[in-house]
């Protein structure tokens, strides 16, 4: 098989699978269940066996799918050294949460439903990942939209994830809004949306950079990535299930809105990427200060992802698209681990996702809390852990280029320790503070071992120098690039040290503050007001309901109104009477009487005369 | 004179190619057959003679569609100018059997609900189809005329076919009143025609005047020299007696009475091949004998067209006898059809086959609808009214699907076959510069849309009402529903890949 061969597979065996499940096995839910982990077992073996075959070189073929006029759009697979990285990290998360979820959904009535769901993200994902045009990647970005749609809206008799779904729906929508005008505008000034081809254009002529085009695709990221102002969504999505957590809103979906960033970098102006760098730091810190007023495991996960998409955004924004992919695929892996850790308590504690009724729960789940640890470890950016290489060098990419930036997400990482730190103690340490905990139990080893494979991934998946030939080039040009610069030695220093202390005092201070397997939130206790602050979040949840209801809803009324009277009123039912009114007098030429119809033949046929004669002109 | 006489046999004979219109021949000795086995099959075996009928019409079917091919000779003229063939008058032979067949189909359905004789309906639909096959190839002022009499006479018998229904009997009456008042005009017109060609003190005069090619360069002669008013009359005349069997304003005021009063398969056989008839012949006069009188005929037809369409939308908006409706809505399609006419004339040839593709979807979905009304009308055919569809969708599953489909292919919705075939005709309209015909044919679509879709509102979204599950009459068979949904099928598969039929050169 080729390269293309086996792309074709990555791409399309999901889809086919997805298909399956949704026409003849929706009553089969272990089938199907074990028909769509199959799946992602078999696209992993493909997407490995495509790197391997392309062997470092760039594979690109694209057909023509649809022509209109001069517009042609092609649907097409670019594999290089950034697509087959996340290709590789998609599709191995991938299948390893499709074999925790065998676990944790085991129970579920519509089993089907849900592994259909996962096929069709897949397809939907890794369509995004390999696509080689805007267009294409457009449409697998709505198709991810769908999916996770679908699957935030799993529990669909909950009325929270009913509304958690349609707010990410929605609220994606508007920053593709902007995202589709982009490639619209793209097309129209490159003559092409191809990555290569564009790519290729602006090499040859920087001028062609155009900065409306960047901000315009920016908006997708926005969207999709859950960056300042349209994060809202992201908490409210912790309403699915667990490991659609953790496979869409923690390891890929959401870090598609980055990805497609590093995948157009050669298209963004420094005045573009210098709004992300600042969206990014304020998500970062923001999101760092909300997390300690969460008491819902997954909602504080969702907080420091929505902190770390932050670092992703600010890394790219910082000009290394090289150390973004790579903060991104380390992510990925501990943050996958951190939600199937949730899911694995969740799992063993009858659904109980409040941090204060959990506790002591080491004893009983020691694998999941050891590997949880790894997560947190790997998160705080703890020496030889992933996410220590990554956030470092973020970190010291900030500090050579932009120093205020390097001191708010420093400061960032100190939250990030601190609340983390939290989440562990209470959760894991002390005594049981409920009846679900206190006979919680370790989770069967089909969940178990993807959690201790992802945990050996977020120790080992940072050590650059061990990863394949073949991937990471564009990491690895980044990081040599930094250590090249003048001081960097001293920075990396520098950054080491205020790193370590973060994460020192971070997870130190909240073992201090909040104590071991706590009952209640002291913080809230000693300092109501500025918890209550912190828990307002900054009023955004608010003032987009106020928006929506008070302006767009009076604005809409208003609208509709005009629709009633306007449209509905007069053009609809004005226009219909006339013609009815014009239609009985037709009718009522039909009298039946058969001299009336002969006078009005011979009349027909003065008239035609007439009008052969031109009297009427 | 021996001599000349005998020089004239010869020449009758040296082109009487009797192979040349075999399919006609052949229905005609089918019809026969007919009666002939009525007379002598048991009473027993009687059901048989509708099978004979549609069975024996797929053979001489099968055999028409190989001349398309080419295995005879397929164009030419025949019997002294009689007779001419062309590639359009191939197209139509299976179009007229296809529909034929579809009405005998029909025909049996409604027979069976109905104490009427039976074999005589086959036996005329047959006379019908053969006599309808013969006038869109005459190239003679007299073969066209005795043909369109055959098929004009065969229906007054068919329109008042159920003697025991007043309507069917008041339809027929007016259909034989009317048709003959508007036989007499052409007639009439042929006369003028014939006369003033005739007339050797005009220029290009001959002696062989009713034949369309001598008719022809003598109308060009006599244009070229500042026309000649008889000449404009009597081509008035004759385009209004076609007018009449196509059903166009003002001469359409027959319509919703025959339509409502004849048999269900006899109204879609006027609907579908009457005016397919008649539009072929108008399609051959135009190009033939009348094409210098393009400047008086095109303000003429396209005065006619635009009346037609905005009359027969707009008098359909408001009725509820379907069979009216039907009728009404037909007089619309007349006149998009002759939009393409009129483009024909304007010098976009292609235009006869965007009709023609036009005539071929509407036979498709006319007769799915026919065929849908044809399964539920109950014994008094000609009352069916819009009420009786109600809540049908959860009674007929299958068959409202049919009349969805149909309906929506008659309005003009993509991607039925409807849809691509109006694309066609405005496409060739447009071609020909006849942007105002466009605009008011998209003004009688929309129009149309109303009531098409107000039918199948009647069928999906009527309050359900207790005697739903009671009501078990008008149940198809597994053969009715093949048809209907090989009908149906064609109607999509014609709107997705229009390439499937090779009509559009």
């Amino acid at each position: 098989m080729t390269a293309t061969q086996s792309l074709l597979v990555v791409l399309l065996a999901p889809l086919f699978s997805a298909v399956v499940i949704g026409l003849f096995l929706r009553r089969f839910g272990q089938l199907a269940a074990y028909i769509s982990v199959a799946t992602s077992g078999v696209i992993f073996l493909a997407a490995v066996h495509a790197v391997w075959t392309a062997g470092g070189e760039i594979v690109h073929d694209s057909w023509l799918w649809l022509s209109f006029g001069a517009f042609d759009v092609s649907m097409g697979v670019f594999l290089d050294d950034v697509s087959a990285t996340m290709m590789l990290m998609v599709t191995f998360v991938g299948f390893l949460i499709h074999v925790f979820s065998l676990g944790y959904m085991a129970k579920d009535a519509s089993l089907a439903r849900y592994f259909g769901g996962l096929s069709i993200f897949m397809c939907s994902m890794l369509g995004i990942v390999l696509a080689d045009n805007l267009v294409m990647i457009f449409v697998f970005w709505e198709l991810v939209g769908f999916s996770s749609y679908m699957l935030i809206g799993h529990y669909m008799t909950k009325p929270a994830a009913a509304a958690a779904q349609k707010k990410a729906f929605i609220v994606n929508r508007i920053g593709d809004l902007g995202f589709v005008v982009g490639i619209a505008y793209a097309y129209w000034h490159f003559g092409t949306t191809d990555l290569e081809v564009m790519g290729a254009l602006v090499g040859a002529d920087p001028n062609l950079i155009h900065a409306g085009i960047a901000a315009l695709l920016m908006c997708g990221f926005i969207g999709k990535s859950a960056q300042f102002p349209l994060h809202v969504w992201l908490p409210d999505a912790m309403a699915g299930p667990t490991p659609v957590s953790a496979l869409i809103h923690a390891a890929t979906m959401v870090a598609a809105g980055g990805y497609f960033l590093i995948r157009i970098v050669y298209l963004f102006p420094p005045e573009v990427l210098s709004i992300i760098v600042w969206l990014g730091v304020f998500g970062a810190v923001y999101a760092g200060f909300c997390a300690y007023a969460r008491r819902d495991i997954k909602q504080v996960l969702a907080y420091s992802t929505l902190s770390q998409l932050g670092y992703i955004g600010a890394a790219f924004g910082l000009g290394y698209p090289g150390i973004a992919l790579f903060h991104l695929i380390t992510h990925a892996f501990f943050k996958a681990l951190l939600f199937l850790g949730a899911g694995s308590v969740i799992h063993g504690c009858h659904h109980e996702q409040d941090i204060f009724k959990l506790g002591g729960l080491w004893r009983k789940m020691p694998v999941t809390a050891l590997t949880f640890l790894i997560g947190i470890l790997a998160l705080c950016g703890v020496y030889g852990f992933s996410g220590y290489y990554s956030k470092d060098a973020i970190l010291i990419a900030g500090g050579m280029t932009n120093v205020p930036v390097a001191v708010l997400l420093t400061f960032g990482a100190l939250l990030t320790a601190g609340y983390m730190g939290r989440l562990f103690w209470i959760v894991f340490l002390g005594k049981p503070n409920s009846e679900a905990a206190a006979h919680a139990k370790e989770s069967p080893l089909v969940m178990v071992v993807p959690l201790v494979l992802l945990a050996l991934l977020s120790i080992a998946g940072g050590w650059l120098g061990y990863w394949p030939e073949v991937l990471g080039a564009t990491i690895k040009a980044d990081k040599a690039e930094l250590i090249q610069m003048t001081g960097y030695d001293a920075m990396y220093l520098r950054v080491a040290l205020l790193g370590t202390l973060a994460w020192i005092i971070g997870l130190g201070g909240s073992f201090f503050f909040y104590g071991r397997g706590a009952s209640e939130d002291r913080l809230e206790k000693i300092a109501a007001p500025l918890y209550s602050f912190i828990n307002q979040r900054l009023w955004f949840d608010e003032t987009y309901d106020f928006y929506v209801l008070k302006v767009q809803q009076r604005f809409a009324d208003l609208l509709s109104l005009l629709d009633v009277f306007l449209i509905k009123g007069v053009l609809v039912r004005g226009s219909a009477g006339l013609v009815g009114l014009v239609g009985m007098c037709a009718r009522s030429l039909h009298v039946g009487s058969i001299h009336g119809y002969v006078y009005w033949f011979l009349a027909g046929m003065l008239l035609l005369w007439a009008v052969a004669a031109g009297i009427f002109g | 004179m021996n001599e000349l006489l005998a020089e004239f046999l010869r020449g009758y004979t040296a082109t009487n190619e009797w192979s040349a219109i075999m399919p006609e021949i052949m229905l005609a000795l089918l019809a026969l057959g007919l009666l002939v086995s009525e007379m002598f099959l048991p009473k027993a075996q009687h059901h048989l003679i509708p099978r004979i009928a549609i069975w024996g019409q797929v053979l001489i079917g099968v055999y028409a569609f190989s001349c398309i091919g080419g295995c005879l000779t397929s164009s030419g003229s025949f019997f002294s100018g009689m007779i001419l063939q062309t590639d359009v008058s191939q197209m139509m032979r299976p179009f007229f059997l296809l529909s034929s067949i579809l009405v005998c189909y029909l025909g049996r359905i409604y027979l069976s609900q109905q104490s009427l004789a039976k074999t005589e309906f086959y036996h005329l639909v047959l006379i019908i189809s053969a006599a309808m096959m013969l006038l869109v190839q005459s190239s003679n002022f007299v073969m066209l005329f005795v043909a369109l009499e055959t098929v004009t006479v065969a229906f007054y018998v068919l329109v008042g076919y159920c003697r025991t229904s007043p309507f069917s009997l008041e339809g027929g009456l007016k259909y034989l009143i009317l048709g003959s008042l508007s036989s007499a005009i052409l007639l009439f017109g042929i006369v003028l025609l014939y006369g003033v060609a005739g007339n050797p003190q005009l220029p290009g005069a001959s002696p062989d005047s009713l034949n369309f090619q001598s008719l022809q360069a003598f109308i060009a002669l006599n244009q070229f020299t500042g026309g000649n008013l008889l000449v404009n009359v009597g081509a008035i005349l004759v385009v209004a007696g076609i007018c009449f069997k196509i059903g166009a304003v003002p001469f359409q005021i027959w319509v919703p009475d025959v339509y409502q009063g004849a048999p269900t398969p006899v109204t879609a056989f006027l609907a579908v091949a009457s005016k397919a008839a008649g539009f072929i012949v108008l399609l051959v006069l135009v190009q033939g004998p009348f094409l210098a009188l393009n400047e008086l005929l095109v303000p003429v037809l396209s005065f006619i067209a635009a009346a037609t369409i905005l009359f027969g939308n707009i008098a359909a908006v408001t009725q509820r006898n379907l069979k009216r409706l039907m009728g009404l809505s037909g007089i619309a399609h007349a006149g998009y059809l002759l939009i393409g006419v009129v483009a024909v004339m304007r010098g976009v040839e292609w235009a006869v086959y965007a009709v023609i593709f036009y005539l071929v979807t509407y036979l498709l979905a006319s007769f799915a609808v026919f065929g849908v009304m044809a399964i539920t009308a109950k014994a008094d055919d000609a009352n069916q009214q819009l009420d009786d569809y109600a809540n049908y969708s959860r009674k007929q599953p299958f068959l409202s699907g049919v009349l969805t489909l149909g309906l929506g292919s008659l309005a003009g919705i993509p991607p039925l076959g409807g849809f691509i075939a109006k694309l066609f005709l405005f496409v060739a309209a447009y071609q020909a510069g006849l942007y105002g015909l466009i605009a008011i044919a998209i003004l009688g679509v929309v129009i149309s849309i109303y009531y098409y879709f107000g039918w199948i509102r009647e069928c999906y979204f009527g309050v359900p009402t207790s005697e739903i599950v009671e009501d078990t009459c008008g149940q198809s068979t597994v053969a009715d529903r093949t048809l209907l949904g090989a009908l149906v099928a064609g109607t999509v598969l014609v709107g997705v890949l229009p390439a499937v039929l090779p009509i559009i050169p």
